[in-house]
């Protein structure tokens, strides 16, 4: 059973975003961190390593090299090996065209993403993975089991509830808790990540039709207006909420 | 040209997403069609007040094959459509196989060109320029207010042959048993650590109904159990921009702020003055939620 782990490489959910004169991200005292729903797509699949000795994760970035030690990070908390696309990611585009030619060379049972990755949110690789692989997409998947003749078994989250699923593999799914706890590497893992490789490859070219012209912060709340306990019914007016 | 609306329905009618889209569809193209799964052809054509000239009829939306016809068929090149995980799922398909660019979280359309689109989980905006004909917008709720249309509907049925998809079997549907979906709410009434335990929720439930609202948690909350976890607002869980946000008890923590701070009117209640929450709310009361909510029940009343 080979898993794919494809990761994203983010700011801290805690991070105050800012941008420089230059329009560029501001990553000065920004910490990143494997984007929190990938953390826990990686972390499901250390569990079924832990319960089917054939299962082989391996752990997928678009990125630069300063992505590096969160790969590792990846590899302590238990992946075999990582692979990097050397690359400036420009859009969804390029990373899912990137993430399909990497797929198409390397044969994987399923492939684990996270719902959405939280810097631009798009929430669209899962899927434009699965149209370019034609391999079948569930998002947002909130617990995954293996079942027998390579098949699985999955909860999706729907607008009207959840379904639970039976499905052949290849499957691409978009992870979201309570799939799995996060896991935090010990000291064993983080010895073992040393040895374990984590191979560059080069990205193929896409041409991308968006261009981010501008960044800018939202703006900002006019002034609160504070209101009195005793004077409740002031709020209730303002917000014109009776009788709806 | 002409755009295309992807119609979500809410227990049976147009949702308030859609009806924004369509209204955004408008400002776009004169010609503004809809693609809904609805078969109550009385009730599709009063969409004519929505802002629809024709309405295509289908089945399902996973046909993407007849999709894909329709597009080329009726020269389609906008889409716009709400930001639900169905129609994210049928515009990647449409985009890789008839070369249309996705435009995400979109919080305003400069012109045919431009967009300002929301990123980080709302803690940031950028403005993008695209440089294709074919477009696919995906609206953020709430981004404008919908207006009213006089146009007399056509409606056309197409013809759907849905392959059988053998992948993959539905062994279960449970149906979330709640009156007002959080996506859909005008009005949602959240609450956080400060009510102390579940017992508690007596009175958000009981102020949601007056309101017509949905309820939500912060994370703590559904980490605790106290409450589901497809209640849980914030960074990690349901992005949502109702009209009317009540965080009550909830400390407003940067990663909390990101999932809500879209909402256009923010409402913190909390016995804590320094709460964070307050310097992103348009109201606050500052005073314990077991005496403020109970009055605001009252005031309802």
């Amino acid at each position: 059973m080979k898993i794919l782990v494809c990761i994203s490489c983010v700011p801290d959910t805690t991070s105050k975003i800012s941008f420089s004169d230059e329009n560029k991200f501001n990553s000065e005292n920004v910490q990143f961190i494997i984007g929190p729903y990938e953390d826990y797509a990686l972390a499901r699949a250390v569990e079924l390593k832990e319960k089917n000795s054939d299962v082989d994760i391996s752990l997928l970035n678009v990125g630069s090299s300063e992505n590096d030690q969160l790969l590792r990070k990846g590899l302590a908390i238990g992946a075999d090996r990582a692979y990097r696309i050397n690359s400036e990611p420009s859009d969804s585009n390029f990373v899912a065209i990137n993430i399909a030619n990497f797929i198409k060379k390397n044969n994987f049972d399923l492939i684990l993403m996270g719902k959405e990755s939280i810097d631009y949110n798009s929430g669209l690789v899962h899927y434009l993975c699965g149209s370019l692989l034609d391999i079948q997409t569930f998002n947002p998947v909130t617990f995954l089991d293996l079942d027998k003749d390579k098949k699985v078994i999955i909860k999706r989250e729907t607008d009207s509830g959840v379904d639970k699923i039976k499905a052949n593999l290849p499957l691409i799914l978009g992870c979201q808790e309570p799939i799995a706890e996060w896991k935090i590497p010990n000291m064993r893992g983080i010895m073992n990540a040393r040895t374990k490789d984590l191979i560059v490859i080069d990205p193929i070219s896409v041409s991308s039709s968006l261009e981010y012209e501008k960044f800018s912060l939202p703006p900002e709340k006019g002034e609160i207006k504070y209101i009195d306990i005793e004077n409740i019914d002031i709020l209730i007016n303002e917000l014109k909420i009776k009788n709806l | 040209m002409s755009s295309l609306v992807f119609i979500d329905l809410n227990k049976s009618k147009i949702s308030d997403s859609s009806m924004q889209a369509a209204t955004i569809a408008n400002e776009l193209d004169n010609d503004v069609y809809g693609l809904t799964t609805s078969k109550d052809d009385e009730y599709i054509s009063s969409l004519g007040n929505n802002g629809f000239d024709k309405i295509f009829k289908i089945d399902d939306f996973n046909n993407i094959d007849a999709i894909k016809e329709t597009i080329i068929n009726h020269k389609i090149n906008t889409i716009v459509s709400s930001n639900t995980n169905l129609f994210k799922e049928v515009v990647s398909q449409i985009s890789i196989k008839l070369n249309f660019t996705i435009l995400s979280n979109v919080l305003e359309i400069i012109d045919n060109n431009k967009i300002i689109s929301s990123i980080f989980t709302g803690k940031a905006e950028t403005q993008l320029r695209v440089d294709n004909e074919n477009r696919i917008f995906l609206i953020n709720k709430n981004i404008i207010d919908s207006k009213k249309f006089d146009k007399v509907v056509d409606i056309i049925s197409i013809d759907s042959k849905i392959s059988q998809n053998n992948n993959f079997e539905i062994i279960e549907q449970t149906l979330i048993e709640e009156d007002i979906s959080l996506n859909d709410a005008d009005i949602v009434i959240s609450a956080g650590r400060g009510l102390k335990s579940p017992e508690n929720w007596k009175m958000i439930d009981e102020l949601a109904k007056k309101l017509n609202a949905a309820t939500a948690c912060s994370k703590p909350v559904s980490d605790a159990g106290w409450r589901p976890h497809h209640e849980h607002v914030g960074q990690t869980g349901l992005k949502i921009s109702p009209k009317i946000y009540f965080a009550i008890g909830i400390s407003g923590a940067i990663q909390h702020l990101a999932g809500v701070n879209s909402s256009k009117t923010i409402v913190v209640i909390n016995n804590d003055p320094d709460a964070p929450f307050f310097k992103a709310a348009d109201y606050g009361v500052v005073g314990d939620a077991f005496e403020v909510v109970p009055k605001i029940i009252d005031s309802l009343s």
